[in-house]
């Protein structure tokens, strides 16, 4: 077998100091953006909560007035809300 | 199977410790004072111009110590930061 190398103290000292510095910094930015994700998330599901309670609010107005559509008389063009997106929802 | 495994890696795992016993460990407080005079000589011989001397074969060697030494921050980063690919917040 090969004889293992001499390695030059420089160079040692070069790749540890290497690794304890990218250990700070890995652990430093985690730290950093653990809480920042976790915010954006929040944000994340309240918007989606409020588009959610809007949603079914057009739901159920266009159900009155599909109602009001069918017993006959309540069927204008002005009572029906702007649909801005499919009834496929 | 796994006693497979283990007569398959015990060599293996014997010639690793081999060679790490004498290239991979850290530098010993006595090394730095050394590491530092290597230091100062290098950075000698930028200011002096004498690296212009190198071979090309030297100076491609020499860079990719240097960069085998860098790539330990990155291994450095994902100890840090406990997940191998982003950062898992």
């Amino acid at each position: 077998m090969v004889p293992p190398v001499q390695v030059s103290p420089l160079i040692k000292l070069g790749r540890y100091s290497a690794l304890f510095l990218g250990v700070a910094y890995g652990a430093t930015r985690y730290n950093y953006l653990k809480p920042r994700a976790e915010e954006e998330r929040r944000i994340a599901a309240e918007e989606k909560k409020k588009q959610d309670e809007l949603k079914r609010i057009a739901r159920e107005l266009a159900e009155v007035v599909f109602l009001g559509c069918l017993s006959g008389n309540m069927c204008f063009s002005s009572n029906l809300p702007a649909q801005d997106d499919s009834i496929l929802k | 199977m796994s006693g497979a495994a283990v007569t398959y890696s015990k060599p293996r795992l014997a010639t690793f410790w081999y060679y790490a016993k004498v290239e991979l460990v850290p530098p010993t407080p006595a090394e730095i004072p050394r590491a530092i005079q290597s230091l100062k000589k290098i950075v000698n011989s930028a200011q002096t111009g004498s690296f212009k001397q190198l071979t090309v074969k030297e100076a491609v060697l020499n860079g990719l110590v240097a960069t085998e030494v860098l790539m330990w921050f990155y291994v450095g980063e994902i100890i840090g930061k406990r997940g191998i690919i982003g950062y898992d917040v």
